[in-house]
Parts: C-alpha cells; sequence; structure tokens
C-alpha cells in the first residue's frame, strides 16, 4: 500500500489504495440519523442558560438618509436587556434591510415589538431598482464615482476575420436574474462572552475564517475567539464570516452580559445575506457554414446591487477563434451579491448554450453534434466530448425532433443539453489523529460539514487507512480550537481535507506500529495493516502465542493477525497522538460535466414540468458515491429553480423586495422534481477533487433548451415563467 | 382563532396586531347531508373536507379545490371557514414596507409596480385577487354560508357573500366585525360539475387563474350553467356570459373554447399580467370539458 522509499511529489508517502476497500463505495451518512430524527444540533437550535434572543435595526428604505433616531421606547420596552444604534444622523443607507443597529430581549416576540418603537425619520432619496433605471442617462447619480464601472475589453483573435468567416450570424440579448442563496437554516449565531473570551455557535462554511473576523471586527486577539458549527444548513457561499449580524450580536450579548442569539428570518436573508447578480448579454455571434464557431462579440452588464460586481465568465467552454467581451457593472439599491454555488457560471452557461442551440439551428445541424464540434480537445479536466455522447444514450437523445414539437396539442416535449466546468482543487487542511489503547480513533479537523457529506467522507477516508469500519472511527470537526482548515468554498473541502485525512490517518498508523513494534517483538517493517487486525510476518520471535493467532486467523504461521483491539492495547497508558496536514499528489482541480434536460410544457398555461434531468460529472476520485450523488441532486435542483422558479422581485418604484419569502420567490418542492439520473465517472488517478457546484451550472440551460425544442420559441431569459412564456408564445403565433 | 392558517402569519407580519385572540376551535366541524345537499362546518379541517366521500361523490369542483389548497399541514390545520375568510395574499398588502390602499394607506403599488399575480378584474382602486380556493365552488354550486351574530343566524347567498374593493376597501366580505361564519350550505349539485386549477408550482403554490363549472343537463344538452374563476379577481369572479354561452349546448371542445372566451372578454388586464387571460381561458375550458367528461386535446 505505502512505499518505503522517499516518496516523489507524484507518488506520495500515503497515495491513494489501488484496490480501496471503502472509498468509492456507497456509504450513508453518518450524521442521517441524527437529522432525520432532530438530535442534531444546527446553530438554530443552541439554547445556553439566561440566553437572549436579538433583533437588527434595519433600514426599511432602499436609499435614505437619517433625519433622527429615537429608541427610548423601545429600550423602555418588556423584555429589552441590550439595545445599539449604528447609525447617526445625516448617514445615508443604500439598501432595503441595511443594519442600523441591534436589540437583545428576553423572548424572541419581544424583541420583534420592540424594534417597532424606534422612531426613526428618514430623507428618502430617489432609488434605482432595476438595471435600466441605474444606466439611464438621466438617472440619479446614488453611487459614487458613477452607478456604472465599465470593465475593459477582453479579446482574442480578430473579430472582423472572424465575422468574414460566418455563414450565419445570431444576435440577441440574454439575461440571468438575480436569485438568493435561500439556505434552509438562516444566518446567524449565538455569542456568549466568558469575560474577554467569546465562543460563538454560528451558521458558517468557515470556522477558522469566522473566527478571524470576530476578532478583527471586535478588535480581540483571536486566542479569545472559539468558533463552533457543529451541524449546518446550507450556505451556498453566502456564510463565511461573522457578518454584520454576528459582530452586532456579540456587541448586544457584551452590553447585555447575557448569552445571545440572533438567527436572522427569511426576509432578511433575501435582503441582505447576498444573491447571485443578474447577467445580461448582448450578443452577436458567428458560425461558418461547416459548423464551426467563428466570432463571439458581447457588452455584458449586470447587477450585484449596491456597489458590488457582476462579472461572470463568457463565452463559457466552446471555442470562438475570435472574440470580444467588455462587461459593465451595474450598481442598484439593493443588497450586495456573495459568491453563489460555481459563481458567474450558471450565468456565462446560459447564454453561451442557448446561443449554441440557435446557431446549430442556423447550420441544421444537431445541437449536440454542434456541441462535439466545437468543444475544446479532451483532456482530463475536459471530458465534455466523451460525456455528451454518455448522457444522449441515457436521455435517448436519438428520440430529439428539430426545434417545435410537431405533436398536436397543448402539450410539448423536448430535450436539451449543456456542458459544465469547474476547479475544485483544495489545500491546507491540517488534522489530529488519536489512537486509544482501547482501540479508538478519535480524527480532529477545524473544517465544517456545511450539509455536503464532509464528515461521512472524512470517516471513511481514515477507516480505509487504518483498516477499520467507517463507525469505528469518530470524527470532530466545526470548531476552530481544532486544527486549521480552510473554509468550504469553491468545492475545495474535499480536496483539501481529504488528502490530510490520508496522510494523517497513515501517520497514526505509522506511529502506531511503531510503538507496538518492540512489544511484538518484531521489526516495524515486518507490521502492517488488515482490516480489523494488525498483521504481523513470522520470521523472528514472538512474545504472543502462535497457535492462539493461528486459530484465530486460520492462517499458517508464516504471519499472524492480531486484532486492533489487542494491537491498541499494547499502547498502555500513552495513545498515539498525531499531526498531519494536505500533502500534494492526494488531490487536483479541474472537473467536467454535461446535463441533459426532458421537459413537458404546456403551451396553454405556460407551464413547464421537467421530466428528467441526466448528469454525467466527474470530480477525480470518487471517495462516497452516493454523497457525490446527492451533491448533484442539490445542484441540478437547484439549477431547475434557476431555469424555471426563483427571481428576487423588486417593486421597481421603491426598490423593496416583494417576495422575501418562500411563497413569492418560488422554488421547486417535491411534486416539481424531477427523476434525476446521476452518472458519475471516477477518475481516480487524479485524486480528490470537489463535486459541490459543478452540479449546479448547467441545469438551467439544459432546461431552457428543452423548452425551446418543445416549444419552438427562443427564451433568452430566465426564470422561464409562464408569463414570459406565453407572451413569447404570443409574439411567435403560437406553436410551429 | 382555529387552525390560525392565516391569522398567525399576518400577525408574524405584522399587518394585525390584535390584543386579544379568542379560540373558535368550537365551532362545527362535520359535513353531513342536508336536504338534497350538504351542509359543511366552517371548522372543517381542509383535509377533511377534501377526503370526504360525499363531497368528492357530488361536488367534484369543490373536493378539487380542497385537495388543491396549501400543503398537507396546510390542510391538516387550516379550516373551511379560515379558507373562505383569509385575507389577500397581495405582496404589498403582505409586507410591512409597503402602506397600500388596503391597510389604509394613499395607494395600490400594484398600479405602477408588480403586478403579474394581480387581477385581470375590477375597476380597483384596489387590485388583489381573493385568496379563497374553496370559495370559488360554492358560488358555482350556488351555496350560501350561515353567518351567526348577535341577533342569531342568517345565511347569505355565497354569490353575494364577497365585495369589490369599491364597495369595501378594508374587508372582503360583508362580514361585520361582530359576525362569524359557522357553516357552508350546499344545494343539490348540477348533474355535472368540475374544476381546475393553473399553478406556477406543482408543489405549495397559490393558482395563477381557477375555475369550477357546474352543469344542471337534460340529457347531453347543457340546461343551465353556473361558471365562477379565481385568481382573476377581487372577489371569485362569476361569468354569466359564459354561462350563456354553454345553456342549451352540448359540451364540445368548442363551445368550451367558446365559453372560456366570453369569460375573459372583459377582463382588463394590468400592466404585466395579460398572460393571465390565456392562464384563465386554459382553466375555464378545461374545468368546462372535465364536467363533460370530454377529453381536451
Amino acid at each position: 500500500m505505502d512505499s518505503q522509499a522517499p516518496a516523489p511529489a507524484q507518488h506520495p508517502k500515503y497515495a491513494w489504495p489501488e484496490k480501496p476497500r471503502l472509498i468509492g463505495t456507497r456509504v450513508s451518512r453518518i450524521d442521517g440519523p441524527l437529522k432525520v430524527t432532530g438530535r442534531a444540533k444546527y446553530s438554530y437550535d443552541i439554547l445556553r442558560p439566561g440566553m437572549l434572543y436579538g433583533r437588527i435595526v434595519r433600514s426599511p428604505h432602499a436609499h435614505a438618509r437619517l433625519k433622527s433616531i429615537d429608541a427610548t421606547a423601545a429600550e423602555k420596552a418588556p423584555g429589552v436587556k441590550a439595545l445599539l444604534i449604528t447609525i447617526k444622523p445625516g448617514d445615508k443607507v443604500l439598501y432595503p434591510g441595511q443594519e442600523i443597529g441591534a436589540l437583545a430581549a428576553a423572548t424572541e416576540q419581544q424583541a420583534a415589538d420592540a424594534l417597532r418603537l424606534i422612531k426613526v425619520e428618514w430623507d428618502v432619496l430617489p432609488a434605482l431598482a432595476t438595471v435600466e433605471q441605474s444606466m439611464r442617462p438621466e438617472a440619479p447619480q446614488v453611487f459614487t464615482p458613477a452607478n456604472t464601472r465599465r470593465g475593459t475589453a477582453q479579446e482574442d483573435g480578430n473579430l472582423d476575420t472572424g465575422f468574414a468567416a460566418a455563414a450565419h450570424t445570431v444576435e440577441g440579448t440574454y439575461s440571468t436574474q438575480v436569485q438568493t442563496h435561500t439556505s434552509l437554516e438562516t444566518h446567524g449565531c449565538i455569542c456568549e462572552w466568558n469575560g474577554e473570551n467569546l465562543t460563538a455557535w454560528v451558521s458558517t462554511q468557515a470556522v477558522h475564517g469566522t473566527r478571524e473576523g470576530f476578532a478583527a471586527g471586535l478588535k480581540i486577539p483571536q486566542a479569545n475567539v472559539r468558533v463552533i458549527t457543529e451541524f449546518m444548513g446550507g450556505g451556498f457561499g453566502s456564510k463565511f464570516g461573522p457578518d454584520i449580524q454576528g459582530l452586532l450580536c456579540a456587541r448586544v450579548a457584551k452590553a447585555a452580559g447575557a448569552p445571545v442569539k440572533m438567527m436572522l428570518d427569511r426576509k432578511e436573508e433575501h435582503l441582505t445575506t447576498g444573491n447571485r447578480p443578474s447577467a445580461f448579454a448582448r450578443v452577436r455571434a458567428g458560425v461558418a457554414a461547416d459548423g464551426k464557431l467563428t466570432a463571439f462579440d458581447a457588452q455584458t452588464w449586470g447587477t450585484g446591487g449596491a456597489g458590488a460586481g457582476s462579472d461572470y465568465p463568457l463565452p463559457y467552454i466552446y471555442t470562438f477563434p475570435n472574440r470580444r467581451r467588455t462587461h459593465t457593472d451595474v450598481y442598484i439599491n439593493s443588497g450586495q451579491q456573495r459568491a453563489m454555488r460555481a459563481p458567474g457560471h450558471p450565468q456565462g452557461c446560459f447564454v453561451t448554450e442557448v446561443l449554441m442551440d440557435e446557431l446549430a439551428d442556423r447550420v441544421r445541424m444537431d445541437p449536440m453534434e454542434f456541441r462535439l464540434k466545437n468543444l475544446p480537445p479532451l483532456a482530463p479536466n475536459a471530458m465534455w466530448a466523451k460525456y455528451f455522447p454518455m448522457g444522449a444514450e441515457r436521455i435517448n437523445w436519438k428520440s430529439r425532433h428539430v426545434t417545435g414539437d410537431p405533436t398536436p396539442g397543448p402539450i410539448k416535449r423536448g430535450l436539451g443539453c449543456s456542458a459544465n466546468r469547474w476547479g475544485g482543487a483544495g489545500q491546507g487542511a491540517r488534522a489530529h489523529c488519536e489512537i486509544g489503547s482501547d482501540g479508538s480513533v478519535v480524527m480532529r479537523c477545524g473544517t465544517q460539514d456545511i450539509g455536503t457529506g464532509n464528515r461521512t467522507i472524512m470517516a471513511m477516508v481514515v477507516a480505509e487507512t487504518l483498516g477499520l469500519e467507517v463507525n469505528q472511527v469518530t470524527i470532530e470537526l466545526g470548531d476552530s480550537n481544532q486544527p486549521f482548515a480552510p473554509g468550504s468554498g469553491g468545492s475545495t473541502t474535499a480536496a483539501a481535507v481529504m488528502p490530510a485525512m490520508r496522510v494523517t490517518a497513515g501517520k497514526a498508523r505509522d506511529a502506531l506500529f511503531e510503538r507496538i513494534a518492540p512489544q511484538l517483538g518484531v521489526p516495524v517493517d515486518q507490521i502492517s495493516m488488515g482490516v480489523g487486525t494488525v498483521l504481523v510476518s513470522l520470521s523472528t520471535r514472538d512474545p504472543l502465542s502462535d497457535a492462539q493467532s493461528a486459530a484465530r486467523s486460520g492462517q499458517a504461521p508464516s504471519s499472524r493477525s492480531i486484532s486492533w483491539r489487542d494491537a491498541c492495547r499494547l499502547l498502555g497508558t500513552i495513545p498515539v497522538s498525531v499531526d498531519g496536514q494536505w500533502e500534494r499528489g492526494l488531490s487536483a482541480g479541474g472537473t467536467s460535466g454535461v446535463q441533459f434536460a426532458d421537459v413537458e410544457v404546456d403551451i396553454e398555461t405556460g407551464i413547464t414540468k421537467v421530466r428528467k434531468i441526466v448528469c454525467v460529472q466527474d470530480c477525480g476520485l470518487i471517495v462516497d458515491a452516493k454523497t457525490a450523488e446527492t451533491q448533484c441532486y442539490g445542484g441540478i435542483i437547484s439549477g431547475l429553480n434557476y431555469a424555471v422558479f426563483e427571481e428576487r422581485i423588486l417593486d421597481r418604484n421603491t426598490a423593496n423586495m416583494v417576495n422575501p419569502n418562500m411563497e413569492w420567490y418560488h422554488m421547486a418542492g417535491q411534486s416539481d422534481i424531477p427523476e434525476i439520473d446521476v452518472v458519475l465517472v471516477d477518475q481516480p488517478e487524479r485524486g480528490v477533487i470537489g463535486i459541490g457546484e459543478p452540479p449546479a451550472v448547467a441545469t438551467a440551460a439544459a432546461v431552457a433548451n428543452a423548452i425551446r425544442n418543445a416549444t419552438g420559441v427562443t427564451l433568452r431569459s430566465i426564470p422561464i415563467t409562464p408569463d414570459r412564456l406565453l407572451t413569447e408564445l404570443e409574439r411567435a403565433g403560437g406553436t410551429n | 382563532m382555529a387552525g390560525g392558517m392565516d391569522l398567525l402569519g399576518l400577525m408574524k407580519d405584522y399587518i394585525v396586531s390584535p390584543d386579544r385572540i379568542v379560540s373558535i376551535k368550537g365551532l362545527d366541524q362535520t359535513i353531513a347531508g342536508a336536504d338534497s345537499g350538504i351542509r359543511i362546518g366552517a371548522a372543517t379541517k381542509i383535509a377533511d373536507l377534501a377526503d370526504n366521500v360525499l363531497v368528492r361523490k357530488m361536488y367534484p369542483a369543490l373536493a378539487t379545490a380542497a385537495e388543491s389548497v396549501g400543503t398537507p399541514q396546510i390542510r391538516n390545520m387550516g379550516t373551511v371557514g379560515g379558507n373562505i375568510m383569509q385575507r389577500p395574499r397581495c405582496w404589498y398588502f403582505r409586507n410591512e414596507e409597503f402602506n397600500c390602499l388596503k391597510k389604509g394607506g394613499s395607494r395600490c403599488f400594484a398600479v405602477e409596480g408588480e403586478n403579474q399575480f394581480h387581477a385581470i378584474f375590477g375597476d380597483g382602486p384596489c387590485h388583489i385577487v381573493h385568496p379563497s380556493s374553496l370559495a370559488v365552488p360554492v358560488i358555482a354550486y350556488g351555496g350560501k354560508f350561515r353567518v351567526a351574530g348577535p341577533n342569531g343566524s342568517r345565511d347569505i347567498d355565497a354569490g353575494e357573500f364577497f365585495q369589490m374593493p369599491n364597495t369595501n376597501l378594508y374587508g372582503e366580505s360583508v362580514l361585520q366585525p361582530n359576525e362569524i361564519v359557522t357553516h357552508v350550505i350546499l344545494p343539490a349539485p348540477g348533474q355535472r360539475s368540475a374544476g381546475y386549477e393553473v399553478r406556477f408550482k406543482q408543489s405549495h403554490d397559490w393558482p395563477l387563474a381557477a375555475a369550477s363549472v357546474n352543469l344542471v343537463m337534460s340529457g347531453q344538452t347543457v340546461k343551465s350553467a353556473r361558471l365562477v374563476m379565481g385568481a382573476v379577481a377581487p372577489v371569485p369572479w362569476r361569468s354569466q356570459a359564459a354561462e350563456r354561452v354553454l345553456a342549451g349546448k352540448t359540451i364540445t371542445e368548442a363551445i368550451a373554447v367558446e365559453a372560456a372566451n366570453a369569460a375573459l372578454a372583459s377582463a382588463k388586464p394590468m400592466s404585466g399580467n395579460a398572460y393571465k387571460i390565456r392562464v384563465a381561458k386554459t382553466a375555464v375550458k378545461r374545468a368546462v370539458l372535465r364536467a363533460a367528461g370530454v377529453a381536451w386535446s
């Protein structure tokens, strides 16, 4: 399994096993039973003795200047223990929900009631609710130095040559909406002070990063802060620090002299905790008569809210030899964007992939064949040319009709496809492993399981390395007192943490062998790992009974096995205790995948029913096939929502969000979720790569293309609501 | 409060802040045959209504409406009376930041704002759609609401119960503050009836449009019809024009389309909801065809 020779980078000392016993199998989440029985305690569930409930004071306006604020009545309200105001007259707010203070009260309801007793007077200023409003020449200047920020052109090749070579061109404006993260567990924390030391239970994707954030924000040493996230209900890129609510929570907890729970509500989530920026693209693209792409020219823009960017990769994946693209950030009076599951990629994918289907129609090619003709060369991180035919088989692509279902009646069927790419490399995780004399194994790592199954795959790697079963390993994570591991973003966690698990468990195994070798009376190189056993080859005197061992193992006495427990018992009172960390050669970056959608559109109601999604996806060495698949399910459902349902809707006159809930902010429920067929492609030679983000990228484009194939009308804008679809069908005079 | 499905939401959103809450869980929650029709207690759970054998057999439009309300949890807690008396789901009305007309403000924000889910009938000044799914078939079946007040009980024709905003801006019905709905009473249905609801999401969502139709037949010919649409106007919207199209006819797809066109002929969409005309036409057409047992193509 491991070589005694010094390990070159290509062949690390603790390389992945060639014939793994657990890795690559289907293991159910080890914390599944805790979660489904409600015993897993999320930040939201933490209760501390004497705990108060905090609420944030927020601006109701999108753009306003404070005239006066009077919190006297709120301070005196029943149950209120602490209140602080962080805005002063003359200060401006730039989006609805912007934080201007906080309070803590004995009950949640008292806190919410007290908020409404704060008398605030504002000068309400003109607000920008849409990119169109912000980009108008006569728009009021709300942002400094301007409402928009134009980037520099990205250019390659020669556009004139490219368009001269084009037999056909497509021109159009494509757009995607603002989507909010809508994590099931909202943002927030419980802050408890002990003197100058803060313990915070936070719903976060980064326990160490959040510790730093608290220390910096509160101007206290990092050593004084402990952040705990045992279980976490989703973040999707929006939870990397204490945020304003965390710092306000800590400050009111200090002021009140009591622990304070400050979990945001759904409305606050939508308004202030991030979103995926909108994207617009005015595109002109050319294709030669033989189906080769020739040119791509785009002006793009989008909004990340009040002063935040909105760039995204474009064109996506396919090779346009001559291209130019200029992006402009447009600011409006809404909450700022944050990284959201594959930032930028679903936008770039949607624009490019819908364009691809339109171009394929111009040259009368099958859209998949057209893609195959324009893909980058096959490579370990660029496997689309192989995956497209695999997915086509699973979706029955050969049954596809040309654009526009000719079947009579209101129900139209269609198929569509698209591709995705992502990085998913990680590094920097550290861990500590202890093996006790009773055989127990504890692995500590200050990573976090944000709902992905990290805890489970960590246990799998440790168990694999020590010849144990998953339930014989205790994983401790989600605590900034544990060895450092990076935040869980960019699909980096598996690639950062699994090598650390492998190396640290491997070092613990070596340390165990070192310790017990003298007692076994053999050189350490005669000890190896079995399954639940330690194997000793018998070339020297053995203090334990050969007969007993032979009887137990049924083997000839040339080697014998000692049970894991018996071997560990030889440790006596001092456990094995080793540190380890990520090493090169066990992980990589760069994934590729394709998706196919099969949809049914009712052209008399504009309702789209997604029947099936096929996903062909790689992520290097697959650790747990089951949790990797569930990452695909989650990503696909998120992409389906992006295609059809989700949209942050701002009132165009006030910039207040009209659907800050889960009633009118539509998201698929059980009945809206299609059959999902996931094909995971294992690439064991590449090592571990993350899979959290890639499956969320391509679904919307595949669904949009399937709707186009079904109805014959081109929707260049998502979400494809009944409103948009019926309007477009009407314009086209119905289906063909 | 009985199920609390609407009231608690209104309170959490600070749309209402009552000083006192009175339990009305003791209201009748039975469903019983009465004369040749049926009597439904106001505290009947929506789930029980949807599952009731008599309702499913005699009043399919009501059963369809009941089983598509909310979620299983809402149907298990929510009551028939609560569904009928719930306040509008208009996102301006429900949002604390908008002091809209209905809450005593000076304007309906939907007019120049986001109105894709608002009314396509009515002259305002408020443009809500009525939120009750059950009221639509109740009116189609010619039902009544039994109302208790200080002077005892009275029955109000369901078709006369709901009020347009130009009559009653701050409420949606004729019910007085000292009155309460105790029963829904339905007469015998026509030989054929059905409902059809179009929803954006198939899971938990409000209809974009719905229709209930109740046909009194003479053989294969419609003797008389009642046709009511939901989610298109501030009240459940009866279309006598469509009813006239159906009367005296044998139902075919062409007749159903004609009825649908008649039902929507006087629609006045707002800036962003013209698509609802098409959706509502489809709901009417399919309800009529479903009632007549004709498959649509």
